[in-house]
């Protein structure tokens, strides 16, 4: 792990003219009047919204029937795409928190997308337990509250568990990310004027960056980051509980909290380089979002391939080694049964394309990046569907196997999550720095002090 | 900058961290303790020069981790004990699957807990920004603000002046 003065050095080897008041023009430059692409990009990802929005409310109209899941698959492609989304939200946490305590400098640059991709995607991911459920209105029936009957949830239930660790990492993830803004958004109230420089100073909360300030807020934000490491890895342990509590074949094992938790930061890793690249290209970052940090991620990415590709691996080898016929058989028809081809898709992108990252040049190639990462999230997409579909597909009894496919509504939904995700995404790149101002002066600083 | 300028206190800007930390180690040495320094970046050594050590902040963390904890713990378990049904042939107050619910509600009140801490002890959210405060600090600039009786005016601006500010100006 690089020291703190050698990741200054490096960030500043690297952008060597750079001076305080460079981070400041640079990173709000993009807060502007939106030009014509973005309104094009919004109006698509707006269609798209719309057109699942239609898709849920056939469903809420006709019932869960006009989905394809049934006896016995009862979780689709809505509780894979919800696993899918809290995964991709575990990269921001991990980059902003971990890498913080491992006081890792070259996160300054990405931390801030990578934690508001983390909100995004909680907020993704929340609303999919909410379309599973069909009558979306009795959605808090989960949360604790004293009702006529004094019936309380059941804490013993995973579900439950869920609601409290999803809950738990949203509002976390939310005030982690905006104590690390209050800094950045007292510059922009400084930097705008009239309607624009009131509204900023309204949430910079009256921030002058005092050393009485500073004092107080360096050791909240320590606190949280120290709090929502531990917080990261519970929260897709928790996911993975939703199967692993269960006695289906496929499903009940003990390595799943870790093989979850690794696979949520390789996918997660995975759409931070996706949306780097073109928000780097976008915004003319080039000099602050380098080379070296794209490699950086892509190392990681690399790790938690070969952890996800050995979890695979592992959880064929438990069911051989544990001689249980159905168990067998179950992780048997994973590979050669109905669901052949997304199982080999998942294969294919998690553990051979991500081999690829072991040569420098295309570490470095952001094409080549580009690629990898939009490969690594189909697969990982894939992954969960492969784990919930064909467990559930081919349980103890032939008499209750059966197969599953999604419909026009679940695809349609599916769908309208990218665009939701990227709405909010769009939305958060034009209104606030994609970069930490205060911590990219930060590093400035210390390679200009005397 | 050699006439006297006006007002009670005065207000130096510095051009970097080395230059900030330097002035207010040399106003304290020199008895000059109403010192409001700002800085656009997060500074340790700023804090060690004003010789501040610490924040409350961290007990705000640790009693929102307790409150959490304990809360996790009496709201699975009463509410089980309120309606004691067998489920999952669990005894009724099962500690391994409550303690899901005690810590992800340990680590919710210390979130909230940090930041209201951070809030109450930095004084925000405010509507008036300090009087001593200029944009330039949220830029590239470090700023000192020295208070000073009026018979120590003089003194304070002459101590000042030797820190060698990029600019200074008085501030009431």
């Amino acid at each position: 792990m690089a020291t703190p003065e050698t990741d200054a050095r490096l960030a500043a080897e690297e952008a060597p003219h750079l001076t305080l008041l460079d981070a400041n023009e640079d990173i709000s430059r993009p807060i502007s009047a939106p030009a014509w692409r973005f309104w094009f990009l919004l109006g698509v990802v707006g269609t798209i919204i719309l057109w699942a929005g239609v898709a849920w409310v056939v469903q809420i109209r006709d019932g869960l029937g006009v989905t394809g899941i049934n006896n016995p698959v009862f979780w689709g492609v809505y509780i894979a795409t919800f696993v899918f989304w809290v995964g991709i939200a575990h990269s921001g946490t991990l980059i902003s928190a971990i890498l913080y305590l491992f006081r890792s400098g070259w996160r300054t640059t990405i931390n801030r997308a990578a934690e508001a991709m983390t909100i995004f995607a909680v907020m993704t991911a929340g609303l999919f337990p909410l379309i599973h459920l069909g009558r979306v209105w009795y959605f808090y029936w989960l949360v604790p509250y004293p009702s006529q009957r004094m019936i309380w949830p059941n804490f013993k239930s995973p579900l439950v568990w869920d609601l409290f660790a999803i809950g738990t990492y949203f509002t976390i993830s939310l005030i982690f990310w905006y104590t690390g803004l209050i800094p950045d958004l007292a510059v922009l109230r400084d930097k705008m004027t009239g309607w624009k420089s009131k509204l900023y100073g309204v949430f910079a909360l009256g921030w002058t960056g005092s050393v009485k300030e500073w004092r107080h807020y360096r050791r909240a934000y320590l606190y949280m980051a120290g709090i929502a490491t531990p917080l990261v890895l519970s929260v897709h342990s928790v996911v993975s509980w939703d199967f692993a509590m269960g006695i289906v074949p496929g499903w009940h094992s003990t390595i799943f909290a870790p093989y979850f938790v690794a696979g949520a930061i390789f996918s997660g890793v995975a759409l931070v380089i996706t949306i780097m690249i073109p928000l780097r290209w976008a915004f003319g970052l080039h000099e602050y979002i380098t080379e070296y940090h794209f490699e950086n991620m892509a190392k990681l990415l690399l790790l938690t391939s070969l952890i996800v590709g050995y979890s695979y691996a592992v959880e064929y080898f438990i069911a051989w080694y544990s001689a249980d016929p159905i168990e067998m058989a179950s992780f048997r028809w994973r590979a050669v049964g109905a669901y052949t081809l997304p199982f080999w898709i998942m294969v294919f992108c998690n553990c051979v394309v991500p081999v690829t990252l072991w040569f420098k040049k295309v570490r470095t190639s952001l094409p080549a990046l580009m690629v990898v990462t939009i490969l690594v999230n189909i697969g990982m997409w894939y992954e969960r569907f492969v784990i919930i579909v064909t467990s559930l597909a081919h349980e103890f009894v032939p008499a209750s196997w059966g197969n599953y496919t999604p419909t026009w509504v679940e695809l349609s939904i599916l769908a309208g999550s990218f665009a939701w995700f990227f709405f909010w995404f769009l939305l958060f790149s034009k209104t606030l720095p994609t970069i930490s101002i205060a911590e990219v002066k930060e590093h400035l600083a210390h390679e200009h002090h005397d | 900058m050699s006439t006297m300028i006006e007002g009670t206190g005065v207000i130096a800007q510095y051009g970097s961290l080395g230059a900030a930390t330097r002035a207010v180690e040399k106003l304290r040495a020199d008895g000059f303790e109403d010192l409001e320094v700002f800085s656009p970046i997060p500074a340790p050594q700023l804090e060690e020069a004003m010789g501040i050590h610490g924040s409350p902040v961290r007990r705000w963390a640790l009693i929102g981790g307790i409150t959490g904890c304990v809360t996790g713990l009496l709201l699975t378990s009463l509410t089980s004990l309120a309606y004691p049904l067998i489920t999952q042939g669990k005894p009724i107050v099962s500690i391994q699957p409550f303690i899901v619910i005690m810590f992800e509600l340990t680590i919710l009140l210390t979130g909230i807990f940090a930041l209201l801490g951070m809030l109450v002890h930095g004084r925000l959210p405010t509507l008036r920004l300090s009087p001593h405060y200029r944009k330039a600090f949220s830029e590239d600039r470090y700023g000192v603000y020295v208070g000073a009786e009026p018979h120590r005016r003089a003194e304070a601006e002459s101590a000042v002046r030797a820190t060698e500010p990029l600019e200074m100006e008085a501030s009431g």
